[in-house]
């Protein structure tokens, strides 16, 4: 019997993210295979594989993913999941020929599989909702993203609504077991959901090349991810460098476009406002840095890591060799300094809320430092156990986004003025005690007056020690390189000796 | 790296997984003896048994 294999050039075409229609094909194919074995393996033959649409239905990700909950429900002596009640919401966007046609599922009982809390039935205007920004979504991937448009299309079949989470912009998760199929919050604008389209069909072809190649070791190791909160597993790394792939290219691509000062041409013109971009050429060009060099150093870790098959060797390595060539294209230098800063946020964030430093490791820095003596190399800390899904939430760059968005009001050129907020427009770190220094220090950094702003951050963090916002300020704007790439030793060094932070940090420069 | 080299001398990339999308079940339950056809479904309810945790994230800016 044919096993599936591919060329070398189309596995790193794959890995890459551009997928030829072939390889797309293939995946496809390993889909139907993995239905049908698990069909199989049930040993009853369900009701639809009789009908004129079975083969449709073997296709259908939210068939599969109900033929493997059977499964896994036999095996444990459980029920069986219940029966599908799909939904007959179809929507269609064509634009310049092409054509993207998907189920807005809203009634299977399992959608909730798909890992996050589904929406109730949608009424007909929210269902209204989904298909007019679909339509604008598929008419700028048609439109300036034509081969990711065609990926989507050979791609997804279903969409699941879901709840918003309150602190996120917008969430969506995807299922090994449901091919084909995504999970998302309802968009605010085209923009969102065509970037959410991209992000999401990266997971399902990755779960879909998993069941043809082990590309990770099996592993307990959980580690950094550069988008997440939580520690996380090295194929859910793998996973958020592959979607963030898809997501910086389609930033590049935005971001090139307002740089090269072309605009929409008439009759097939994209407005901006219809599209939720609102002209902003610097939000696109702050997630093309901020996103290329988290790709890139993802794929770095796992790739200095032991965990990577010899295939997840190659993939991982074709993925990074795609990104790396767009680290040296400019963005303008208040940009980078400002993504470059979100990414060192988020590490020192997840540092300070993820490693433990033993105690025998701060004694053996504490008494060095008594001593007189230079800072001892010691041991990395250890990763707490994971809690759960968490996503970034950082006021800081909630600031950021809005200073990028604002970039037509010429009383806030980036760089040279801010509007802070008011309280009430700030998130929960602004609303702590600890507000009104990060309120302040926060419009330093953003003006690019580091000096200032690490001022305030360091005097906050005399009253509030434990505020990782504070922290994380100091770490943007300090000469500091411990409490940029160890903060979690930082801390906790100068929480035992009880001197001035300054003095502490400046121990290892 | 490639775990082999197709007939033409490219390197290539062979996938455990058997292909049987254009079977019937009832021509897939004939083959029961083949062994690649076994190691495919061991795969597969390997993972079915560890499965891992649906993927979920996405913070969009916008």
């Amino acid at each position: 019997m044919r096993t599936f294999r591919l060329s070398d050039a189309e596995f790193a075409a794959l890995a890459a993210g551009r997928p030829t229609a072939a390889t797309l094909g293939e995946l496809r194919k390993a889909q139907l295979s993995r239905h049908l074995l698990l069909l199989r393996e049930i040993g009853t033959v369900p009701a639809w594989y009789a009908g004129p649409d079975a083969r449709h239905r073997l296709a259908d990700p939210m068939t599969a993913l109900h033929t493997a909950a059977t499964l896994v429900a036999r095996r444990a002596g459980s029920a069986p999941p219940p029966e599908h009640n799909s939904s007959a919401r179809i929507l269609t966007a064509t634009h310049l020929g092409r054509t993207l046609r998907v189920r807005l599922e809203d009634t299977d009982p399992l959608r909730a599989r798909l890992g996050l809390d589904p929406a109730d039935p949608l009424d007909d205007a929210a269902a209204a909702a989904w298909q007019h920004h679909l339509e604008g979504a598929w008419r700028l991937l048609v439109e300036r993203h034509r081969a990711a448009a065609e990926t989507v299309a050979a791609v997804l079949s279903v969409i699941v609504p879901v709840h918003p989470d309150p602190g996120a912009g917008g969430i969506s998760a995807t299922s090994a077991d449901a091919y084909g199929a995504v999970a998302l919050s309802a968009p605010a604008d085209a923009t969102s959901l065509a970037v959410g389209l991209l992000h999401e069909t990266q997971h399902s072809i990755l779960n879909a090349v998993r069941v043809l190649f082990d590309l990770v070791r099996p592993s307990t190791e959980l580690g950094y991810s550069p988008w997440r909160a939580d520690p996380r597993p090295p194929f859910g790394i793998l996973h958020g460098a592959y979607a963030y792939l898809a997501v910086t290219r389609f930033w590049r691509g935005e971001a090139a476009r307002s740089a090269s000062g072309e605009t929409a041409r008439s009759g097939d013109e994209l407005a901006s406002d219809d599209l939720g971009m609102g002209g902003h050429s610097q939000l696109a060009a702050f997630e093309f840095a901020r996103w290329r060099a988290a790709v890139v150093e993802a794929a770095d870790g796992l790739l200095a890591s032991a965990v990577l098959t010899a295939a997840g060797r190659r993939f991982a390595g074709a993925l990074r060799d795609e990104v790396l060539g767009w680290l040296d294209e400019p963005v303008p230098p208040v940009i980078g300094r400002l993504a470059a800063g979100a990414n060192t946020e988020h590490r020192v964030r997840w540092r300070l809320e993820n490693l433990t430093v033993e105690p025998a490791t701060v004694a053996t820095l504490v008494a060095a430092w008594r001593s007189g003596a230079a800072p001892p190399a010691v041991p990395a800390a250890a990763v707490r156990p994971a809690t759960g899904r968490a996503l970034e939430r950082s006021d800081r760059l909630r600031l950021v986004h809005d200073l990028l968005r604002s970039e037509r009001d010429q009383s806030l050129p980036p760089g040279s003025g801010v509007r802070p907020g008011t309280d009430a427009q700030l998130g929960e770190n602004h609303r702590t005690g600890a507000s009104a220094y990060l309120k302040n220090a926060d419009a330093r950094y953003l003006q690019g007056d580091h000096d200032g702003a690490l001022a305030g951050y360091l005097a906050g963090l005399e009253e509030f020690p434990a505020e990782i916002a504070l922290w994380a300020g100091v770490a943007l704007t300090s000469p500091y390189r411990m409490v940029r790439e160890r903060p979690e030793l930082v801390r906790a060094v100068w929480r035992t000796l009880g001197v001035e932070l300054r003095t502490v940090a400046n121990w290892w420069q | 790296m490639v775990d082999r080299t197709a007939d033409d001398g490219t390197p290539e990339w062979q996938s455990p997984m058997v292909d049987v999308s254009g079977l019937s079940l009832a021509e897939i339950a004939a083959q029961a003896g083949d062994s690649v056809l076994a190691e495919s479904i061991r795969r597969l309810a390997a993972d079915l048994a560890e499965p891992g945790e649906p993927i979920a994230g996405f913070n969009s800016a916008l």
